[in-house]
């Protein structure tokens, strides 16, 4: 899966905030905010990966147990593609 | 030409209706400070109001159409935005409740009223244009105020904004930039294009961090502006 064009990720004080721009923006209007680690994983959705080289990422640049990544990329995934902002 | 000053931008007017005009009235500018632009409506300007706004009388919209320019330019050379809200000014600082149409800010700013008496007014009970100005950022009464037309041509240091809903019970508490941020952009007005994004970040961020943060789950009652008052400003003495 990869992130659609168009749609951008931004740092806004502590805070990660995607929207759409151009086009994108009559499809969806709305925000969406991400922590740190969802940041991280949208930059390498910008290039594409599966869920499981999301997992891989995750595993090799954060100290995290399995189980907790796997879990945190579902939440991830489930946000992103219910906001229908990646193919 | 008239000239108007909003926002402290004097500029001209040029309008096919006189709605607009008229709803500036107190807005008008006699000094002596040239007109640093014009804004003029065409009916290209009122048709584009249509598709975006339910039926609505033409010079209606035509005035909706003035104020959306009126933003943007404000927001391109002043470094300044509208935020949907209702704002009290209470000891020279401004309080601005924000939220979706129909939560209460209008009512919940009443409250205010009420309980602080001349101490305190609203400076506009709707379409206000924040400015960020020599680091400060400052609230402007604007002659777009909503139904009741509450608004006052000055302005106030904003020393915070309140993000409302609907409540059996009143609680405040303290809210975190990141829980601000998107309430904050559905009530302003967004832009297609990258480089206004980020400069609505940019202008966004720096509010956001230079203001009080809170959150308000309220009744439509006194105990409302009781607790608001204590909070938000804690200066307000119940006895």
């Amino acid at each position: 899966m990869k992130v659609k064009e168009g749609f951008v990720l931004r740092k806004v004080a502590t805070t990660y905030a995607v929207v759409a721009t151009g086009k994108r923006v009559k499809e969806f209007n709305g925000v969406i905010t991400l922590n740190e680690t969802g940041a991280f994983l949208w930059k390498i959705l910008e290039k594409g990966a599966s869920k499981d080289e999301l997992v891989s990422a995750l595993l090799s640049e954060y100290e995290v147990a399995k189980d907790v990544a796997e879990k945190d990329v579902s939440a991830f995934v489930e946000k992103v593609v219910s906001a229908k902002i990646v193919e | 030409m008239h000239k108007y000053k909003i926002a402290d931008l004097v500029f001209t007017l040029n309008c096919i209706y006189s709605f607009t005009p008229k709803l500036c009235a107190n807005y008008e500018y006699f000094g002596e400070t040239l007109p640093e632009t014009e804004i003029s409506i065409t009916n290209e300007d009122i048709e584009k109001e249509v598709s975006l706004s339910v039926e609505r009388p033409k010079e209606y919209l035509e005035c909706i159409a003035v104020y959306r320019k009126l933003c943007e330019y404000i927001f391109k050379h002043k470094n300044g935005m509208l935020i949907h809200s209702s704002a009290v000014v209470y000891n020279g600082k401004a309080y601005l409740f924000s939220a979706p149409s129909g939560t209460g800010k209008s009512t919940h700013a009443s409250l205010w009223l009420k309980l602080l008496g001349d101490k305190a007014y609203v400076i506009n009970d709707d379409k206000p244009i924040i400015r960020l100005i020599d680091g400060k950022f400052y609230v402007y009464g604007t002659p777009w105020s909503g139904k009741h037309k509450k608004d006052v041509n000055t302005r106030a240091e904003i020393s915070a904004i309140c993000f409302i809903n609907q409540a059996k019970e009143d609680t405040i508490r303290v809210a975190s930039v990141k829980e601000i941020f998107p309430l904050l952009l559905n009530q302003t007005v967004r832009f297609s294009e990258i480089t206004e994004t980020d400069k609505l970040f940019g202008l966004i961020e720096k509010l956001l961090t230079s203001v009080k943060l809170f959150r308000l789950s309220c009744t439509p009652n006194l105990s409302a502006a009781e607790l608001a008052v204590r909070v938000m400003t804690g200066e307000y003495n119940e006895s």
